[in-house]
C-alpha cells in the first residue's frame, strides 16, 4: 500500500515537474535533460534541490529522466543508446568503472577545462579521481561514492581485525562459543560484487590490478588473495553459501545475528541499526583487514556525472553548469543528510551538518580515503564478464586459482591486445 | 528450355529470401570472424585466423562444447524416453488431454524458466520445501541438471506430438496381424511398433539435437551461464563476447563454430534420416 502511494506520489511529482517546468520557460530557453539513478525513498528533496538551480538559472529548462536501477542494465541502455548515436544525453550518472570505457567510445566530453585535474584532486577523494581521469583528463565528476568495508558484531569480538589472521582468529573463537555462527560473509556469486571482493583481496596482500595501463589479473598476489579466499570456505571461516551470495543475502544473515564479521558496502548500516534488527547497537565497522595490518582497501563504487560529447556550445555551458551544482559541497551535504549518500568530497565530513546528521558518513573518511577504483582502463568494462567466471570458478573449487587467474588473464589480454 | 526459365522465375523470390536470410549473416559472420572488431572503440582490422588460433587455445571454448554436448546428450535422451511413454499414452486419450499436454511447449521460454527460477529459489522456492539443503541454482555441480529439467519439461510434449503422429500413422492391420500371429503387447510394441516408428523418432531427434545444441533461452533466464561458468553453452559464451565483452570479432569466431558445430550435426542425422529402409 506504501509503496503504491509512494509510485503515485513520485509519479504526480514527475508529471508535475515536468509540467510547470516546461510552462514556466522563457522563450529561447536552453533545454537540458538529467539522466540519473533512482536515490531510492522520497524523490521530494532531490527536486526540490534541483528547483534551487532552475531558480538560479532561469535560463535552462531542465527536465529529468531516471535510469534503470540494476547497473548492468543501464550500461547496456547507454551503450546501445550512445553507440546510436542518441543526442538527448546531456548530463548522465555513469558508474565508476565506465568513465575510461565511455571516455575511449567519445561518448563523454573532456571537462578538463572546467574542472582542471589538480583542483579535483584537490577537493575530492583520491580514488573517485582516478576513476575519471583518463591519460590526464577529466571526463566525468565524482557525485558520491561506495566503498568496500568490514563489520563485525561489538558484542560477540573485542575489536576489529586489522590482519587476515586475526580476523580468522577471532572469527573462530566466537564460533566455537557459538557453533551456529557463521566466521566470515562477503559475496561469492558470479556477479561484479565477487570482483571487488577479490579485488580487495588482491590489495590486502599489497597485490595491484593494474599495470602500466594494462589490467593485471594473474598475478602472485591475486593467486595468494584466491587461496584466502577460498581457504576461507573450505577450513569452514566462510560459510558454502557465500559461493551463490550477492549484498542482500549476506547482509540479511549478518542482520539475523548468524554471522561474526560481513564484508558489504555503507548501504548496511542503516539496516543493520533500524529498529527492530536484532543486531541493533551490536555492530562495529572499520578498514577491511590486510596481510601487513595496514587498513585494507576498499573497492571504490558509485556515481559520476558526465556531459555528452557532442552538445551545441549553449547546453554544453548549461550541461556544465548543472553538473558544478550537482557536485557541490552544499548537494553533496543534501544528499548525505536526505539519502545517506558518501561524499566524494573532502571537506563535506568535516562539515557540521554532517558530522550531527549523519555522524556514521563523517566516521566513514578513512575508509573512503583509502577507496581504489578497479582498473582504471577502457576494456574493464568489457572484460569483467570474463574475469568474473574465473575467479568463480576457483572460488567454486572448481579450478585452482593458478589456472582459473591464467584463463581469466589470456582472455583480458586478448581483448586488451591493440 | 521455356519451362526451365518459367521454373527458375518461379524459384528466384525462394532463393533471393533465402540467401538473404540464410546465407548472408553467415558470410557476414564468417567476415566478421576474420576481424579484431571492437565495435564502441571503432577498432576494425584484419587478422586472419588469428581469432580461430585463439579459439584452438581457448579452454573456455572447451568448456562451452563440452556444457553444450552433455545438455544436448541428457535434454534429448530424457525427452525422447518420456515422450514416448506420452505418446502411447496420448493415442488413448482425449482432446482435452492432449491439449493439457502441450501446455509447458505453449509457455514461452523465457517465462517458464522464470516460473523455475522461482521454484528453485535457495530461500523461497517449492522446491527447496520439497527436498532441502540443495542450492539447485547455486552450486555448478547441479545447475546444469536444473536446466535439463526445465528443458525436458519443456519440450517433452513437442517429442511427444511428435512421435504421436508417428504412431497413428502405423496402420491398424499390421499391429492387428501381429496380434493375430501371437505376439504379446511388449512384443508387438518392441518388433512392430518401434521399427515403424523410426522416421518419426529420427526427425525428433534432428529437430531436438539441433535445437539443444544452441539452447540459450533457458538457461540464460536461470543461470546466465553461471555458477563458475557451469552453465555456459556455446550461445551464451558467444553471446557474451559480443554484448558483453563487444568483441564482435571473436564473438564471431565463437557464432561460426557453434554454426559449424550444428551443421555437422545436422548433416550426421541426415545420412541417418536418408539411410532408412
Amino acid at each position: 500500500m506504501h509503496a503504491v502511494r509512494a509510485l503515485c506520489l513520485s509519479l504526480l511529482l514527475c508529471a508535475s515537474c515536468s509540467r510547470t517546468g516546461r510552462e514556466a520557460a522563457p522563450p529561447g530557453a536552453v533545454p537540458l535533460l538529467l539522466k540519473h539513478q533512482p536515490l531510492w525513498g522520497d524523490p521530494g528533496p532531490f527536486h526540490a534541490f534541483l528547483d534551487r538551480f532552475r531558480r538560479e538559472n532561469p535560463d535552462v529548462l531542465l527536465r529529468t529522466e531516471t535510469l534503470p536501477n540494476a547497473s548492468d542494465v543501464a550500461r547496456e541502455m547507454f551503450v546501445t543508446a550512445l553507440e546510436g548515436g542518441a543526442d538527448d544525453f546531456d548530463v548522465f550518472a555513469i558508474d565508476v568503472v565506465w568513465a575510461p570505457e565511455f571516455a575511449r567510445a567519445g561518448w563523454l566530453a573532456d571537462l578538463s577545462e572546467a574542472f582542471p585535474p589538480a583542483r579535483l584532486r584537490q577537493e575530492f577523494l583520491p580514488g573517485p579521481v582516478e576513476a575519471v581521469t583518463l591519460e590526464g583528463r577529466v571526463y566525468a565528476v565524482p557525485w558520491f561514492l561506495d566503498v568496500g568495508l568490514l563489520y563485525y558484531r561489538t558484542d560477540l569480538v573485542p575489536r576489529a581485525p586489522r590482519t587476515y589472521a586475526e580476523l580468522s582468529d577471532l572469527a573462530r573463537e566466537a564460533m566455537a562459543r557459538d557453533p551456529r555462527l557463521a566466521g566470515f560473509l562477503w559475496q561469492g556469486r558470479q556477479y561484479e560484487g565477487l570482483n571487488c571482493n577479490v579485488f580487495e583481496a588482491v590489495w590486502g596482500h599489497g597485490g595491484e590490478v593494474l599495470r602500466e595501463g594494462r589490467i593485471a589479473v594473474d598475478t602472485a598476489e591475486a593467486r595468494e588473495a584466491l587461496h584466502w579466499l577460498r581457504d576461507a570456505i573450505s577450513s569452514g571461516l566462510s560459510p558454502r553459501s557465500v559461493i551463490s551470495s550477492a549484498e542482500e543475502e549476506t547482509r540479511r544473515a549478518f542482520q539475523d545475528g548468524r554471522a561474526v564479521f560481513l564484508r558489504n558496502w555503507p548501504y548496511v548500516w542503516a539496516e543493520v541499526q533500524a529498529p527492530g534488527s536484532p543486531v541493533r547497537g551490536k555492530v562495529g565497522f572499520a578498514p577491511l583487514p590486510s596481510l601487513t595490518g595496514q587498513p585494507g582497501p576498499g573497492a571504490l563504487g558509485g556515481w559520476q556525472l558526465a556531459v555528452g560529447a557532442r552538445l551545441p556550445p549553449a547546453r554544453r555551458r548549461a550541461a556544465e553548469r548543472l553538473v558544478a551544482f550537482l557536485t557541490s559541497h552544499e548537494a553533496a551535504v543534501e544528499l548525505a543528510l536526505r539519502y545517506s549518500r558518501i561524499p566524494a568530497r573532502r571537506a563535506v565530513y568535516q562539515d557540521a551538518r554532517v558530522r550531527d546528521g549523519a555522524p556514521f558518513i563523517s566516521a566513514l573518511l578513512p575508509v573512503a580515503v583509502a577507496a581504489r577504483p578497479r582498473p582504471v582502463s577502457p576494456y574493464y568494462a568489457l572484460a569483467s564478464d570474463a574475469i568474473q567466471g574465473e575467479l568463480s570458478a576457483a572460488v567454486v573449487g572448481l579450478r585452482a586459482p593458478e589456472e582459473a587467474l591464467a584463463r581469466a588473464q589470456r582472455i583480458v589480454t586478448h581483448l586488451e591486445e591493440r | 528450355m521455356n519451362a526451365r526459365r518459367q521454373a527458375a522465375a518461379l524459384a528466384a523470390p525462394a532463393v533471393a529470401v533465402l540467401g538473404g536470410v540464410a546465407v548472408a549473416p553467415v558470410l557476414a559472420a564468417v567476415w566478421l570472424s576474420l576481424h579484431r572488431s571492437i565495435l564502441i572503440f571503432h577498432e576494425q582490422r584484419w587478422v586472419g585466423l588469428a581469432n580461430f588460433r585463439f579459439l584452438l587455445g581457448d579452454a573456455r571454448f572447451g568448456s562451452a562444447v563440452s556444457t553444450s554436448a552433455y545438455f544436448t546428450a541428457v535434454a534429448v535422451s530424457a525427452e525422447l524416453a518420456l515422450g514416448l511413454l506420452v505418446a502411447v499414452l496420448l493415442q488413448r486419450g482425449g482432446g482435452l488431454f492432449r491439449a493439457a499436454v502441450l501446455l509447458p511447449w505453449a509457455v514461452p521460454t523465457a517465462v517458464s524458466a522464470r516460473m523455475w527460477a522461482w521454484l528453485f529459489n535457495p530461500d523461497y522456492g517449492l522446491l527447496h520445501r520439497i527436498a532441502p539443503g540443495i542450492d539447485w541454482l547455486g552450486s555448478p555441480r547441479t545447475a546444469l541438471h536444473a536446466a535439463i529439467l526445465v528443458d525436458v519439461w519443456k519440450t517433452t510434449p513437442f517429442v511427444a506430438l511428435l512421435l504421436l503422429a508417428g504412431l497413428q500413422a502405423i496402420p491398424e492391420e499390421v499391429l492387428k496381424a501381429a496380434r493375430v500371429d501371437g505376439a504379446r503387447p511388449a512384443r508387438v510394441f518392441f518388433s512392430v511398433t518401434l521399427p515403424l516408428l523410426r522416421p518419426a523418432i529420427l526427425l525428433a531427434l534432428l529437430f531436438r539435437s539441433l535445437d539443444a545444441f544452441r539452447v540459450f533461452d533457458a538457461i540464460y533466464v536461470l543461470t546466465e551461464g553461471g555458477p563458475a561458468n557451469a552453465t555456459e553453452t556455446l550461445s551464451i559464451y558467444a553471446y557474451k563476447t559480443l554484448m558483453r565483452s563487444g568483441d564482435f570479432g571473436y564473438g564471431s569466431t565463437l557464432s561460426v563454430a557453434t554454426f559449424a558445430c550444428v551443421l555437422a550435426l545436422g548433416l550426421v542425422w541426415l545420412r541417418v534420416l536418408g539411410r532408412r529402409r
